[in-house]
């Protein structure tokens, strides 16, 4: 097969072939800030836990909230890449990439988390030695380990025609990409088998992605602590983590048209129609919140009441009600009206808000309800080390560091999708709308 | 196989804590500062808890009780372990494998009771403090969790003893530490399952609860107390 | 080009950077991976050899617990209580649970110190020798025999029953000084409330495990009580150890103590009215025909008017309870409603057995007398005296008593001079001592200076009404040693300090323990084969000073060392063929039953076989207890009880001061307390008895005050709140806690926090609320009234960074 034509796509290369200042000061900042969370976890190694805010009985605090957090964030990528794959919204294809990345990059991050978190993290491999599957903690990283190997394959898969590109201008590369592209040539077999491929892990990777999250709820779900006892927390986590996701996606899109001016391919449409979905789901959040809320309320019962009082007047209300402004009344304000989710920065100011808003919400699902035990101990207040701070900052840092080192080896828009769309898409369309309209008079239907 | 429990006599208890310090001579528990305590980090495997009633008249009454591990028979804490660190051993009591705990936590964030510690500093016994510790009980490094046994190791101890004098084990034999020091008597311990013991008569009579039993928890460790209590908790 | 090059360079510098960052962090990533490892090692480790038991006796209170000591090679590790031990039967409380943590502490003194630089601090100190130190005291000492004037040395001590404790006060007998004053006070008003009305010199003991109904006027009967351990165990009989029979508890007091919280019932009274309301209780009983008939008409006097000796006309009891104790004018001074004083006298009266508790609040604190003889006048109208679950009178342990002082002119002549502490004369001739009085003798210089003062067992510059002026005084005094283990605030003022063993470290003899009803001879045994440091019994020391300060003063210790004096003195105790070895509960009752019929089953043959076996259990004692002995018990000239109504007419200051005029928000009553951990003013050296000070609250390390919800919020306190507590005396930090735990007006503090030494865990922890006591006294008894003190309580300016209020929700 003769040489992918690039045309106009040729722009989608540039990050890759030259790199600007701006990319190293960022990335000197953020390896700074890395650095820094290493000095912190360096401490913490040597002194243990001691060094975090947490006490008895706040066994756990920020580590578990952004081990909740990121996992959540991980469910842009692939579950909403997939989801408009296997519906075949076209508008898809420029944003696929970018999201997929996310949620590979982004499953470590959450998984370190929980390495952060042990007391021992030596003894990591116990996990593996001695596993219990009674423990909900289990079902996770199973569940996760299944999620990250699925979604690293649903990255890869529809890359492979974009790495023999690069193979083919960057021959400097070659040791890398040539190895990457197995081979990839663009003949038709290649490419069935590549479409088939990529079709059959969108449909596995769904399942797969609503369980992680489902389980990530159910360890808090499987104690019968107050307000972690739920039934509706498997769902309630799922849709927090699409919307969480949404709202990364958008975040990630914005900084992408900015940073390397793609604007033709990341256009307002773009940013409209995934403020659509996330205004959906902004309302079914809200939806299981107050269902969440509204059930407690209604029970009654005193050790959950303690809990939901200190949430909503009591110690943790500003939090709470940051998280409901954050979390319904700024996106719901902004992507209801047609006006400011038209543009790109009323999308993201109300992505932003989300991601601040969900970011409390983890919180407030892990801390309080540990606050309050249900004999009448001293109750105790958490406050994050410094230690944990930079921890946490690290952890965003490094995810943007690499996020930002994959744009430099591989193209963040999908060139061989785009290409495909405007090559085939219209007709496949074209003929898709017929179909589902009645034939004209006279024509019979096969 | 008995099914070791232990019996709280809320009448008869003092709130001296005798029992609380003798669980941590006895358990090699290291003694907290100033600033651990403050960290609310101090660790004690048996404390007193205070449950407060008539606030809103003028006379408040105080109910100190002392809260061991329950070892329930329907634990939340092992189920959740992920590497089983924490299950219930051959004897029935809920144990703990300090080598094989990674730390994770998980189980003081289940136990309903909120009777489970964890390490968070490595313990310290300024010199010579260390010499007073007991042979018989490890030392728990720094990251991993820790609780009420039951003084486990004085029931292997009660069971060789009684091996090399080839007898079964007898009520009495196996004491915990805490039970032992009760100056009030308020604490006995034994096999709930024996009818002939003392702590499954009183376990049965009409002073007898358990602490959020209607957690289906299943606690091992039973109340007594003259007036109304299951309905306070 | 350019900007390629320019773009190397910086890629150059890039990893330049990178290199040297991977340095940085690396070489500290191994030093950190390397104590990660370390905090995963333990750090101890076990101890080897065989394990064996010894039983010794606790010493951490007055209380007499016998031990049984778990060794493994030459550590001990474990200390559990003497399951044959009659005092506590198997059981310790939270101190003596703590004992290894004082024997193993770390900041024990090592050795003989000397100060050599300021009073006030350990720096100050050099070690000496044995045979220096006591070689220097000794000379220092003789000269003061030699110029006559020997009544100059001062013995200042605890009220502790054991060897170590006579022979120190046989030596400044024997030296020549009637200057022996004790610190403890916790006994003094009990025992002389007895004195008053059973003429008895004696400590009583309440038989609560036998009885139905304990009525206590603010007696702290499951804290710092005079035996707590056996006191426990008589409470735990006394509720739930009888089939059908549940014991009631009414607590009086001002504070919701662990006694009150305990209690049935808690009747929260004004402060310093416990007494009144006692007495209150008694005038109804009288009133209405409640009282026992019998024992009333038999062995009492005074209850109605009679003349006296004299033929004088002497008021009744009667009378003085319907004059000054009506129901009206009770129920008004102690804040409590007429109902519940009415029922109360009709519970007690209409129980089988009853019995009320003074107010005894511990080793340290003085009870009231008034609030002993309102109790002691209940117990005699309801004929609680000497019966069963009534008050008890122990008989003395008959040990071989010790030779009579030998003759020596100038130690007569000097005991013969008064009291520093004027101490049974003048205005309180009941008074056994006054050390406040001492410290102002000291610090005047009359009736005569003071050359020497020891200091056994006592802390007065952190443990007395007075501890700034014992400090002052202290400086005054030339010679001052200290025996202190740990460097207390008062060793840290001595000009030596002599060491003495930890109690698991030396021979010891205790008798019976305050509180406990039959004679008990306990014998303690060094459980360790050295000391752990360069220390001696106290009774060692004493012996060699004796030796070293002329013959005069050796001649009254004839005995070769500590063990041939307790051997001598267990050599008396079986001559005199009664009572038993320490043995099981089936012993007890059938020595018991054979003694109560005549015979005598001792266990033992010989008086060798006493000693062996008494360290094989724990020692002797007489379970054997004869009720209504009238001739031992009833011991005043009519050879009845006698109501002392001329002692109760003088009304307590505090009573009136509580109860007539509402306390002022700006002028709260003082209510001091000692919590069993820190009972005596001891016990905060050991973190964990710091651990539990106050039960059912999370670890504090801090003083903590209680104060009423109202009074709180009329001074603009909050709960947690960081206050200043003030009196003309003096200033103190701690936090509030508001709630309903006191009666309104009054702040109540515990006592035994605040130490300025006392090693790293008590220095500069907490506070210590006696620096702000007013010197006032008890009417009659002449005993400090703490009570009395009336403090300020105000918020304090600036909020301390980091404190525990931080912590809290
Ligand atoms: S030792 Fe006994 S009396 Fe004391 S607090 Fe513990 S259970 Fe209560
Ligand atoms: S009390 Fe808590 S730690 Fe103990 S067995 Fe029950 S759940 Fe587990
Ligand atoms: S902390 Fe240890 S015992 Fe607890 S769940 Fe985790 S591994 Fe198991
Ligand atoms: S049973 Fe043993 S481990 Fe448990 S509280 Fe009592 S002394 Fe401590
Ligand atoms: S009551 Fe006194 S003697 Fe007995 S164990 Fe406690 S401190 Fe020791």
């Amino acid at each position: 097969m003769e040489k992918f034509e690039l045309g106009e796509d040729a722009r989608l290369l540039r990050p890759i072939e030259r790199t600007g200042r701006a990319f190293w000061i960022s990335a000197a900042i953020l390896l700074s800030i890395v650095a820094w969370g290493v000095f912190a976890y360096l401490s913490q190694l040597r002194r243990g836990l001691s060094v975090t805010g947490l006490n008895v009985p706040v066994y756990w605090g920020l580590y578990i909230t952004n081990f909740v957090f990121f996992i959540g964030i991980s469910h842009a990528g692939t579950l909403i890449s997939a989801i408009l794959r296997l519906a075949h919204a076209e508008w898809r294809r420029s944003i696929t990439r970018s999201a997929e990345v996310i949620t590979v990059l982004v499953l470590f991050f959450g998984m370190g988390c929980v390495i952060l978190d042990l007391g021992r993290p030596d003894r990591v491999l116990h996990v593996l030695r001695h596993g219990n599957f009674t423990s909900p903690l289990l079902w996770d990283v199973t569940s996760i380990a299944t999620y990250l190997t699925a979604s690293t394959i649903y990255l890869y898969l529809p890359l492979i025609p974009d790495i023999a590109i690069l193979r083919d201008n960057f021959p400097g590369r070659k040791w890398l990409y040539r190895t990457l592209a197995l081979g990839w040539t663009g003949t038709s077999r290649q490419q069935r088998l590549l479409d088939r491929a990529i079709a059959a892990m969108a449909v596995i990777v769904i399942p797969i992605a609503i369980s992680v999250h489902t389980v990530v709820s159910w360890v808090f779900a499987m104690t019968v602590q107050p307000m972690w006892h739920s039934t509706i927390f498997g769902p309630y986590f799922v849709v927090g983590a699409i919307f969480s996701g949404i709202a990364a996606i958008l975040i990630a899109m914005a900084i992408i048209r900015k940073a390397y001016h793609l604007e033709a391919y990341l256009k307002p449409v773009h940013f409209n129609n995934l403020g659509l979905l996330l205004l959906v789901m902004t309302l079914l959040w809200f939806y299981f919140t107050f269902a969440e809320f509204l059930t407690t309320y209604y029970g009654g019962e005193p050790s959950h009441m303690v809990i939901f009082l200190s949430k909503t007047q009591g110690r943790f209300s500003p939090l709470f009600w940051t998280m409901i402004v954050t979390c319904f009344v700024v996106p719901f304000a902004m992507l209801a009206n047609n006006r400011t989710r038209g543009t790109v920065w009323g999308t993201v100011t109300a992505a932003v808000s989300v991601q601040i808003g969900m970011w409390l919400e983890r919180f407030l699902i892990v801390v309080p309800s540990l606050s309050n035990p249900r004999l009448p101990l001293t109750a105790a207040t958490y406050t994050p080390s410094w230690v944990e701070w930079s921890l946490m900052a690290a952890f965003v840092a490094a995810f943007i560091f690499l996020y930002a080192v994959f744009t430099k080896l591989f193209p963040i828009v999908s060139i061989w999708e785009i290409h495909e769309g405007r090559e085939r898409s219209l007709e496949e369309v074209s003929a898709r709308v017929q179909s589902y309209l009645p034939a004209p008079a006279g024509v019979e239907h096969e | 196989m008995p099914r070791w429990g232990m019996v709280i006599d809320l009448d008869r208890c003092t709130a001296c804590q005798a029992c609380v310090v003798a669980c941590q001579v006895e358990n090699n528990v290291a003694p907290a500062g100033p600033e651990l305590a403050e960290r609310g980090r101090a660790i004690s495997w048996l404390r007193l808890v205070p449950f407060q009633g008539g606030e809103h008249g003028t006379r408040p009454e105080l109910r100190l009780v002392p809260l061991p591990c329950m070892h329930c028979e329907r634990p939340p804490c092992t189920r959740v372990c992920p590497v089983k660190a924490t299950l219930i051993d051959r004897e029935g009591l809920v144990a703990q494998v300090y080598p094989r705990c990674i730390g994770c936590r998980y189980c003081t964030t289940a136990c309903p009771y909120t009777v489970r510690h964890f390490n968070w500093d490595r313990p310290q016994w300024p010199r010579p403090m260390e010499d007073s510790l007991s042979p018989d009980v490890s030392v728990r490094p720094n990251g991993v969790v820790e609780k009420c046994t039951f003084c486990h190791h004085r029931l292997q101890r009660a069971r060789d003893q009684a091996r090399a004098e080839g007898r079964p084990l007898r009520e009495g034999d196996y004491v915990p530490a805490c039970v032992q020091t009760c100056p009030a008597e308020a604490m006995v311990f034994g096999d709930l399952d024996d009818p002939r013991s003392a702590v499954a008569r009183l376990s049965q009579g009409p002073r007898a609860f358990r602490l959020l039993e209607e957690l289906g928890t299943r606690p091992k460790v039973v109340y007594l107390s003259k007036g109304e209590w299951g309905g306070e908790v | 080009m350019e900007r390629s090059a320019s773009v190397s360079r910086r890629r150059f510098l890039g990893f330049a950077v990178g290199a040297a960052a991977g340095t940085a962090v690396g070489v500290p990533a191994g030093r950190v991976l390397g104590d990660f490892l370390r905090a995963t090692e333990l750090p101890v480790y076990p101890p080897r050899g065989p394990e064996s038991f010894v039983l010794s006796v606790c010493g951490l209170c007055p209380g007499g617990c016998g031990l049984r000591v778990r060794r493994i090679g030459e550590r001990v590790v474990k200390v559990d209580g003497n399951p044959l031990h009659p005092v506590n039967g198997g059981r310790l409380c939270p101190r003596g649970q703590a004992a290894l943590q004082s024997l193993y502490h770390p900041d024990r003194l090592a050795g003989p110190l000397r100060r050599v630089g300021p009073r006030g601090t350990l720096r100050s100190f050099e070690r000496v020798s044995w045979d220096r130190a006591l070689g220097e005291i000794a000379a220092r000492l003789t000269p003061l025999r030699e110029k006559g004037r020997p009544e100059s040395l001062v013995l200042l001590r605890n009220g502790a029953r054991r060897v170590g404790s006579r022979l120190a006060q046989r030596f400044v007998a024997a030296f020549g000084s009637p200057n022996d004053v004790t610190l403890d006070r916790g006994e003094v008003s009990t025992s002389l409330a007895l004195q008053l009305g059973q003429g008895l010199l004696a400590t009583p003991a309440y038989d609560v495990s036998s009885a139905d109904y304990v009525l206590s006027l603010g007696g702290a009967l499951l804290e710092a009580w005079s035996s707590p351990v056996h006191a426990s165990r008589a409470y735990g009989h006394f509720r739930q150890g009888r089939t059908g029979r549940r014991g009631k508890l009414v607590q009086v007091e001002p504070r919701l103590s662990i006694t009150a919280a305990s209690a049935d019932q808690w009747i929260a009274v004004r402060p310093g009215t416990e007494g009144v309301f006692g007495l209150g209780v008694a005038a109804v009983i009288v009133a209405e025909g409640l009282y026992d008939r019998e024992f009333v008409a038999e062995h009492t006097a005074g209850l109605e008017d009679a003349a006296g000796a004299r033929g004088e006309p002497r008021r009744g009891l009667h009378a003085l309870l319907e004059r000054d104790y009506s129901l009206e004018r009770v129920a008004e001074e102690t804040g409590v409603s007429a109902n519940v004083i009415l029922r109360v006298a009709r519970e007690l009266a209409a129980a089988q057995r009853s019995v009320a508790v003074g107010p005894r609040r511990g080793p340290l604190l003085p009870g009231s007398l008034h609030g002993h003889l309102a109790a002691q006048t209940l117990n005699a109208l309801l004929g609680s005296v000497d019966s069963p679950g009534g008050v008890l009178v122990a008989e003395e342990a008959p040990l071989a008593p010790w030779p009579e002082l030998p003759e020596d002119a100038v130690a007569r002549r000097g005991r013969g001079r008064p009291r520093l502490d004027g101490a049974g004369s003048g205005d309180f001739p009941s008074l056994p001592s006054d050390p406040e009085r001492l410290a102002e003798a000291i610090l005047s210089g009359s009736p005569y200076p003071v050359e020497a003062l020891m200091i056994l067992e006592a802390d007065p510059v952190f443990a007395s009404f007075a501890p700034d002026r014992f400090a002052a005084a202290l400086e005054r005094i030339p010679l001052v040693v200290s025996f202190a283990t740990l460097p207390d605030d008062t060793a840290l003022c001595a000009d030596w300090i002599l060491p003495e063993s930890h109690f698991l470290e030396q021979w010891e003899l205790h008798t019976t323990p305050p509180g406990v009803p039959y004679p008990v001879v306990s014998l303690s045994q060094p459980t360790l084969a050295r000391p752990l440091h360069d220390v001696r019994p106290v009774s060692e020391i004493f012996l060699e000073l004796a030796r070293r300060t002329g013959p005069e003063v050796a001649a009254a210790f004839p005995w070769k060392d500590v063990q041939s004096l307790l051997e001598a003195e267990m050599e008396g105790l079986y001559e005199q063929k009664r009572g038993a070895i320490m043995g099981t509960a089936f012993d007890e009752a059938l020595a018991r039953m054979m003694e109560g019929a005549g015979w005598w089953v001792p266990g033992y043959r010989s008086a060798e076989e006493l000693w062996t076996k008494s360290r094989e259990t724990g020692g002797w004692w007489d379970p054997f207890y004869d009720h209504g002995d009238w001739k031992r018990v009833l011991k005043t000239r009519s050879g009845r009880f006698e109501f002392r109504a001329d002692v109760l007419e003088r009304r307590p200051r505090t009573a009136v001061a509580g109860g007539r005029e509402q306390p002022k928000p700006d002028a709260l009553a003082l209510v001091l307390f000692e919590p069993l951990a820190l009972a005596g003013g001891t016990g905060a050296e050991l973190p964990f008895l710091q651990g539990i000070l106050d039960p059912g609250e999370e670890e504090r390390w801090e003083t903590w005050a209680d104060i009423h919800t109202e009074t709180a919020a009329s001074l603009g306190i909050a709960d947690r709140d960081r206050v200043t507590v003030s009196s003309p005396h003096g200033a103190i930090s701690v936090r509030a806690r508001v709630g309903l735990r006191v009666v309104p007006g009054v702040v109540a503090i515990p006592v035994g926090q605040g130490k300025r030494a006392g090693g790293r865990w008590a220095a500069g922890i907490g506070a210590n609320p006696l620096r702000l006591v007013s010197g006032e006294r008890e009417l009659f008894s002449g005993l400090p009234d703490p009570g009395a003190t009336r403090v300020h309580v105000s918020k304090a300016t600036g909020r301390e960074p980091g404190g525990p209020a931080d912590r809290r929700s």
